[in-house]
């Protein structure tokens, strides 16, 4: 629903034509006898904003909770949901390779198409002869779906809580996550996958 | 032309002798493995299951029609019998689909999708065999995906000829080998196994892992590679799944050529020369125009053209085999009054190269010989005394046996060394960049789409050769 748009002709001297078709909004400012003073006004706003900053200030120097300020991206925010879909990670077999077979499954399903994967052939690993070489994310385009985590058939991406660090420079190549940054995420233990002992010897 | 019923329905059977062949023509789909058009009938997937009423359920690929026959297609029992014959198939399939470069045009997928859909029901672990067997340098054999329908088998021994390969052992244990000490090196149309295939057990090296088949896309193309002209699919990226992280060539890349089935030309077939067609266009491209090795605009290369053509008092030019319907024309109403004009080879047989057969492949390793001397004629260059002026339309000239002292004015297409032994360079566009037409050595034409960017700098010989007959100075 948009606001109504009424129809006034400004500037009329000049331009007898010219119809202005801006949107009025509903918080129009009117300036009462009082307002129109403008100093009375800076005061009172800078009395809130000043209270806020010193409330603020004292809590941080004191350590308690509930600064609003965080120090974004050096400081985690607490307040993410325990199941918040954040930065993709990439696991690991035992050995440390990627569990990824290169199966595309992610980047098929996935909707804005962020992600590309160059796939490499091991003959010497029959029962992985596929693996990524490449596995790249755009975080400027990803949208945190996480339907790749739930396309992939090998429980081989996933998301966790932290978000990505997306406060870069550029584009490309700084919003673009490659495998060695995917892979950095290696928990001690992983209660969600009891590991298979590693296969000895090939088929 | 006996007259039977198919689900009820009445079909004329038409020239077809088997019940399969009836039904895939009348639009009524039987699932087959083993049965090939092309090939002949061994009935052992079993798969290509009907229902003739009175008689129960046999095989449709091996069943002869006869007036009256009544068949059903989709009955119950032929579903729980086909379900079952694929619940057997995929006994010790590894179902490894993630992985499998045939996955998204597999004939077992599609099935196991439409007609089973469960998962396995035994608990004996599936049988293990041999993953990357390599059967030719350019083929590799994964015997545990292998259902044995026989196909390739029945390939070599028929079509090539080659009989390479044969079936060992028996039972589960059965494998598909070279006989004796052969490979599929021998046979020059090997990699028609792989498209055959019904399943991904035979792959193609080069393809191995390069992308998806969902993510490709093919572009109908006519194969340069002889006077046979077999029309191909040259397969790419799509559009909207093009990289943007990973290599940027990937996205216009061939990455792979399979046969355009034409009974015309070349059937469901194409030889493995035709395969290689995307390394032999992803040599460097020659971008930019050369003036005496000097790098110029091609519209300054194009005027001193003119200026040479202007000039010239006896000028010959020597037509490429490889230029389309539509250039030789343009070339001959352009410049076919101007230059006295003779067709050349442009590509003669490599060293170990099956130079001609009784399939496919022919001795003339050039697609549009025929076009190019029904306009130009059919006789050998040769250069008068007062020669002061070669035109060379594409590959195939050796600069050093050409006269002393004359200009030579080069259309090519690749970063080559020659370039810029000519007076005037100007590189013009290869197949995929452009549309054309060509005529094969029995007279039947052919068209091919482009599936690439023309390079900046590079033009097409249609267009160019108009602008060659004009005045210098004129816009170009």
């Amino acid at each position: 629903m948009s606001a109504p748009q009424r129809e006034r002709r400004v500037g009329a001297g000049n331009r007898p034509n010219v119809v202005d078709r801006r949107r009025k909004y509903w918080n129009e400012p009117k300036l009462g006898w009082w307002e129109s003073f403008y100093l009375f006004e800076v005061l009172r706003g800078l009395s809130i904003t000043g209270g806020v900053f010193l409330r603020n200030m004292k809590r941080w120097m004191t350590g308690k909770k509930g600064a609003l300020t965080a120090y974004y991206p050096e400081e985690i925010r607490a307040d993410y949901a325990a199941h918040n879909r954040g930065k993709h990670v990439l696991t690991q077999r035992p050995d440390g390779r990627p569990q990824c077979v290169a199966c595309n499954l992610c980047a098929t399903v996935c909707p804005a198409r962020v992600i590309e994967i160059q796939a490499g052939f091991d003959p010497d690993d029959p029962a992985h002869p596929k693996y990524p070489e490449r596995f790249e994310i755009d975080y400027s385009r990803c949208i945190f779906c996480g339907f790749c985590v739930e396309a992939c058939p090998e429980d081989a991406i996933r998301m966790v809580r932290q978000v990505p660090g997306l406060p870069v420079p550029d584009r490309h190549p700084g919003m673009w996550l490659g495998k060695e940054e995917l892979l950095n995420w290696q928990p001690a233990r992983d209660p969600a996958k009891p590991y298979p002992p590693k296969p000895k010897g090939g088929a | 032309m006996p007259g039977i019923f198919i689900n009820g329905e009445p079909v004329d059977t038409g020239e077809h002798r088997t019940v399969l062949q009836v039904a895939l023509a009348n639009g009524f789909y039987v699932p087959h493995f083993c049965w090939h058009p092309e090939l002949s009938i061994v009935g052992n997937c079993r798969v290509c299951l009907v229902e003739q009423e009175g008689r129960g359920v046999g095989i449709a690929c091996n069943m002869p029609v006869y007036e009256g026959l009544s068949i059903q297609t989709d009955s119950e029992p032929v579903r729980v019998q086909r379900k079952a014959m694929l619940e057997f198939i995929l006994l010790n399939h590894p179902v490894d689909c993630g992985i499998c470069d045939k996955a998204g045009e597999c004939t077992l997928q599609d099935y196991h999708y439409t007609y089973n859909g469960e998962t396995a029901r035994s608990h004996d672990p599936k049988l293990r065999s041999t993953k990357f067997f390599p059967l030719s340098e350019r083929i590799i054999l994964d015997n545990e995906r292998c259902i044995l329908c026989s196909r390739c088998v029945r390939f070599t021994r028929e079509i090539s000829k080659s009989n390479v390969l044969g079936m060992e052992q028996r039972g589960d244990s059965m494998l598909v080998r070279p006989v004796e000490d052969r490979t599929l090196d021998d046979d020059p149309y090997s990699d028609n196994v792989i498209d055959i295939c019904p399943v991904g057990a035979l792959l193609s090296c080069s393809f191995q892992y390069q992308a998806r088949v969902w993510y490709l896309e093919p572009t109908p193309s006519v194969c340069p590679g002889c006077a046979r002209g077999c029309t191909v699919n040259l397969w790419h990226r799509k559009p909207e799944w093009r990289l943007n992280a990973l290599d940027r060539r990937e996205n216009t890349r061939i990455l792979r050529v399979t046969p355009l089935e034409n009974p015309r030309v070349n059937g469901p077939w194409i030889c493995n020369k035709g395969r290689d067609l995307g390394a032999l266009i992803d040599r460097p491209r020659a971008d930019r125009a050369l003036l005496k090795g000097r790098r110029v605009s091609t519209k300054e290369a194009i005027d001193a053209a003119r200026e040479l053509i202007l000039e010239a008092k006896s000028a010959v030019a020597l037509v490429s085999s490889w230029g389309s319907n539509e250039e030789l024309r343009a070339f001959r109403n352009a410049l076919g009054d101007t230059f006295t004009c003779f067709v050349k080879s442009d590509s003669e047989p490599a060293e170990n190269e099956v130079v001609e057969d009784d399939l496919l492949i022919r001795a003339d390793k050039n697609p549009n010989t025929r076009g190019a001397q029904s306009l130009f004629g059919t006789d050998a260059p040769k250069f008068a005394e007062d020669t002061d002026l070669i035109l060379i339309w594409g590959e195939g000239v050796d600069f050093g046996s050409l006269p002393r002292g004359v200009t030579v004015l080069f259309l090519g297409y690749w970063l080559l060394p020659e370039n810029g032994h000519a007076e005037v360079f100007i590189p013009i566009s290869v197949q995929t960049e452009r549309r054309g037409h060509y005529t094969n050595f029995e007279g039947v034409v052919s068209a091919f789409e482009p599936c690439q960017p023309r390079p900046d700098g590079v033009i097409d010989a249609e267009t160019l050769f108009p602008l060659l007959a004009a005045p210098p100075g004129s816009p170009a």
